[in-house]
């Protein structure tokens, strides 16, 4: 069964590329528009390996989301990799003490982001 | 301390190849006296002042010690720099700069205040911009935006077998996200172009503060205005007050009832009342008040724009529209607390404030402001300095003592009595106090609430003070009972931690910045 992922993400454009460039890996990919959604799909879809999480999202944010998923014993052990903007240090920092696994910083190249997923889960 | 001051003198004599009994002897005081003053241990003004001068062929104003004690109090602010620690510049030599250089002087302390305000501003545009909500927004859709534009552009720059669908949605994403990004970047540099101009170097309040020193509190031409204003309405003779009553209430000079010639009743002023001390059942005294300040700003309006315009230093027009308020309120108090009788009343009643406001209907801050302007030469009141401050520490109207530099940002020495006022809220606090120069001053002050008493708006509460050197304290009511002798205990105060040289005040706040 292929590596499942879920992209969080509110932006159509990035939503779109993400999808398309993860997709060529050979990922399973299912997509969400807003926290809410994210989580309802975490807990009803069959087992995600990879959670790519935008912090602003409508709804739900990021950090809620993450909050919410590090809460509930079945979702805990989620390999996360967030989406933030760059020079938002603050963001970053706080991602990361809610226990987020990796990074990646807006506007950010599509090598970085393959290599970052293929670094939390293999396709 | 050794003045500027006293050093300017004792140059200029030796210039002239006088000895020091030469030349006390020419302006009738002893040669002991004279030397103190040489030595900055005596303060002078006045008639005194003059006569040094002229026997020295000097410009009066060139000896004007309070001038040189602010002087040398920002030059010792500069010498305690961090950024000049290094350099070792020692406190007491500022005095001998300030004599012999005034020029160099003035031009360290206006570079450093230049440069310090400039530091305020940069902290103030660099929280703006790390604070801003629409900045942060705005760069967060710009990030997003362009995160969209290169993840698509490479897909299209990477991918060679593309199909017709999908190359076609991701060359539209790049229109679409471009379109975007210009709309972010204009609204960015809409942002920027409104962006207000730096606030002035040195601030309104600061620029109205230096003019009020460089006239030391005292504006002869309103005093002579207000007077003439007096005699037009006729206040000054019996049955004055009435007149001048009725004159603030119309609003109009002509509606004194001396001069009505049969025109009725005066009729309410034009003006909207918009200033709260206006409003019906707003306080006597800061309703009379306001009412003078309304006749004075249109009778007075010439002298007070010849004031404005003569002074160099009230660069910016916030400053002068600043400075015209005050110069109004300074002649309303002229006219309505006229000098003369009012020094005179005030030396009488040994400046008891509560004695004259009851004579005179007014407040404690009218009061003590009229105090501080009592300096017509050869007519001198006791030489008051004064200072406001309110609960978080800030100071306002602040007018130094030659001897009592007074913060020009920040709140000033936590001992003064001006912030020991605020534990009894309303009652006359005194205070002995000694500066780490070793001069004696007197403080006195009093909280007052101002504004409307009512639930929904909290008055504001304010600490005002007066201070004047101990060698007048015996003039002053509340000089009595206390023990004045130089042995006396007195409360050890600086002017703010940072110029203060008593390293181990337990009251410092702030490493002194000044070696000691």
């Amino acid at each position: 069964m292929a590596t499942r992922l879920l992209i969080a993400e509110d932006e159509p454009s990035i939503l779109e590329s993400l999808v398309f460039i993860l997709g060529r890996e050979g990922y399973d990919i299912a997509t969400a528009r807003d926290g809410d959604d994210a989580l309802s799909q975490l807990r009803t879809a069959p087992a995600t390996d990879l959670l790519i999480l935008d912090i602003m999202l409508p709804r739900r944010n990021g950090f809620e989301v993450l909050k919410a998923v590090r809460a509930e014993p079945a979702l805990s052990g989620l390999p996360v990799l967030m989406l933030t903007a760059k020079g938002q240090a603050r963001d970053r920092q706080m991602a990361e003490q809610m226990g987020a696994d990796a990074f990646i910083a807006k506007p950010f190249s599509n090598q970085d982001v393959v290599r970052a997923v293929r670094g939390l889960a293999a396709p | 301390m050794e003045t500027g001051f006293g050093l300017k003198i004792r140059e200029k004599r030796k210039a002239l190849g006088l000895t020091q009994a030469e030349l006390a002897k020419q302006v009738g005081i002893s040669t002991s006296y004279f030397n103190l003053i040489e030595r900055g241990k005596r303060s002078i003004g006045g008639a005194l002042l003059i006569r040094i001068a002229r026997a020295l062929d000097l410009d009066p104003a060139t000896l004007d010690d309070a001038a040189d004690r602010r002087l040398m109090n920002e030059v010792t602010e500069l010498a305690g720099e961090p950024l000049l620690a290094a350099l070792g510049l020692q406190a007491a030599t500022v005095p001998a700069l300030v004599g012999r250089h005034p020029g160099w002087a003035q031009a360290l302390a206006l570079l450093h205040r230049e440069c310090r305000d400039r530091g305020e501003v940069i902290a103030a545009l660099s929280d703006r911009l790390r604070q801003d909500p629409f900045l942060s927004d705005i760069v967060h859709r710009m990030l997003t935006t362009i995160a969209g534009i290169r993840s698509t552009a490479e897909i299209l720059e990477s991918v060679d077998d593309l199909d017709a669908g999908h190359s076609r949605r991701f060359r539209s994403t790049l229109v679409s996200e471009s379109t975007r990004l210009s709309d972010a970047a204009q609204a960015l540099a809409d942002f920027l172009d409104r962006a207000e101009a730096p606030k002035q170097a040195i601030t309104p309040a600061e620029e109205v503060d230096d003019f009020i020193l460089a006239s030391n509190a005292h504006f002869p031409t309103l005093e002579e205005g207000a007077d003439r204003l007096r005699r037009r309405i006729g206040a000054d003779q019996a049955g004055g007050a009435v007149k001048l009553t009725t004159v603030l209430e119309s609003g109009d000079v002509a509606a004194a009832p001396r001069q009505r010639r049969g025109r009725g009743a005066p009729q309410p002023a034009p003006e909207d009342v918009t200033d709260p001390a206006l409003e019906e059942g707003a306080p006597a005294p800061s309703r009379r008040f306001a009412l003078a300040c309304r006749v004075v700003a249109r009778e007075l309006a010439e002298p007070i724009r010849a004031l404005i315009d003569a002074a160099p230093s009230l660069a910016s027009p916030a400053a002068r529209t600043r400075a015209e308020g005050v110069l109004a309120s300074y002649a309303a108090a002229a006219l309505l607390f006229p000098y003369e009788p009012f020094r005179e009343d005030a030396e009488r009643l040994r400046y008891d404030i509560g004695l004259m406001r009851r004579k005179y209907l007014a407040s404690v801050e009218q009061i003590c402001q009229r105090y501080v302007s009592l300096r017509r030469p050869g007519a001198e009141g006791v030489p008051f300095g004064m200072l406001r401050a309110d609960p978080a520490g800030n100071l306002s109207k602040p007018f130094p003592l030659p001897r009592l530099p007074m913060p020009r940002h920040g709140s000033a020495c936590s001992l003064w009595a001006v912030y020991r006022a605020f534990q009894t809220p309303g009652a006359i606090v005194r205070q002995l106090a000694e500066t780490p120069s070793g001069d004696r001053v007197l403080f006195v002050a009093q909280t007052v609430g101002k504004g409307v008493d009512s639930f929904a708006v909290p008055p504001r509460h304010l600490s005002i003070a007066l201070v004047c050197d101990v060698q007048f304290a015996d003039r002053v009511v509340y000089g009595d009972g206390l023990d004045l002798s130089p042995r006396a205990r007195a409360d050890a105060v600086g002017v703010s931690c940072r110029v203060c040289p008593r390293e181990r005040c337990p009251h410092r706040v702030a490493d002194p910045i000044v070696p000691a």
